[in-house]
């Protein structure tokens, strides 16, 4: 993965208040933590951040900092997390945790898959994302922006394992071996589809519900009259009393 | 049991989690068993038994209602139907193993089932 630059600035604007001042100049919250330091509030410019992650290929992100007016202004990090907003998908607030050119760390890589395997192709199957994200273990240098799985010779009832992943050089992949990443599942037959269409029928409890329903409805009905009659005698008491 | 709040956008489930593409909702209602049943239908009958299907939501909230022409009192109405409180941002149904094309038409049919406005998402990029 090769570093790309970017620019921040000591953040002093904080809680929700200074955060949404912040966006509506432009900038974006983030905070730079890692290697046994004190976490730090920063600011980037939201134009420089989302050039670099839309044209990366995932949120994976080796990066240069430089802090303007810092003890340490220049910084190697890897982009941690990214919050967006649930909606719009607007960049909330960046993690940048700081690395060391020389250590081992490590970090979820997406898994993307490459051609479409045998026993989709030919017999129908469905291929299954299994895991979307794998750990790897490597120096920032060497790490993957994305691990690509050929699945073209995949038949029905077979799977990549990781055990099977053929990491890139100087990367450690971390998990059990015997965990499959991606696998072909034999499509659904008709009988198991009326299976399953029986059984979201059986789910539906709408038809009990409809009986329940015109119950309730001839119970208050049936329950009017002693209501009335009560009403009645009530009235009769009153009367009574007035005599 | 009470109406309860459904205000503020969804905290959870927001994301596409299980499949490829997915089906976000952009405003707030009761999604009642029958409404997510016919979305369902609607997705598995577009893609013609390939791929998988995730139905996000559950209805796990009954609501009660009094019969028609009742008066009141006479205690609570009895059981209407079942329905899952739905925010915005909630991810309603996810598709996986077919192609873009035909996740979005299947969901774009889905959506037609439901009483809310909704968008189609995928797992990389929003839409």
């Amino acid at each position: 993965m090769k570093s790309v630059s970017l620019n921040a600035f000591p953040r002093t604007l904080a809680r929700r208040s200074g955060v949404k001042k912040l966006r509506t100049v432009g900038r974006i919250p983030a905070v730079i933590y890692g290697r046994q330091k004190e976490p730090q509030n920063l600011e980037i410019d939201s134009k420089d951040i989302d050039n670099l992650i839309h044209h990366s290929v995932s949120e994976n992100l080796l990066v240069d900092l430089t802090i303007s007016a810092d003890a340490r202004p220049s910084r190697l990090a890897l982009v941690q997390e990214v919050q967006h907003h649930a909606l719009s998908g607007k960049m909330l607030h960046v993690d940048f945790h700081e690395v060391a050119a020389d250590e081992m760390v490590s970090i979820m890589v997406a898994v993307e898959t490459a051609g479409e395997a045998s026993g989709v192709k030919n017999g129908g199957g469905v291929l299954e994302h299994v895991l979307h994200k794998i750990k790897v273990r490597a120096l920032p240098k060497d790490l993957p922006e994305v691990l690509t799985l050929d699945v073209t010779h995949l038949e029905i009832g077979q799977a990549i394992h990781i055990g099977d992943i053929k990491p890139p050089a100087g990367v450690e992949i971390i998990g059990d071996k015997h965990i499959s990443v991606v696998a072909v599942a034999a499509p659904l037959s008709e009988a198991a589809e009326a299976a399953a269409a029986a059984e979201a029928g059986a789910t539906g409890e709408v038809e009990m519900i409809k009986e329940k329903k015109e119950d309730g409805a001839a119970a208050p009905a049936g329950k009017a009259a002693p209501a009335a009659k009560a009403a009645d005698k009530g009235g009769e008491k009153k009367a009574e009393k007035k005599k | 049991m009470h109406r309860g709040s459904r205000t503020g956008m969804a905290s959870r489930g927001e994301n596409v989690a299980f499949g490829e593409y997915g089906l976000q909702s952009l405003e707030r209602c009761w999604l009642d068993t029958k409404q997510i049943e016919a979305a369902r239908v609607a997705v598995t009958r577009y893609m013609k038994r390939r791929g998988k299907v995730w139905i996000r939501v559950f209805p796990d909230k009954s609501f009660t209602k009094k019969p028609l022409e009742t008066r009141m009192g006479k205690g609570k109405g009895p059981l209407e139907s079942w329905v899952a409180v739905i925010r915005p941002a909630n991810v309603l149904i996810e598709v996986d193993g077919v192609t873009e094309a035909v996740a979005r038409e299947s969901l774009r049919l889905a959506a037609t089932k439901l009483p809310i406005k909704t968008k189609f998402i995928s797992r990389h990029k929003i839409s």
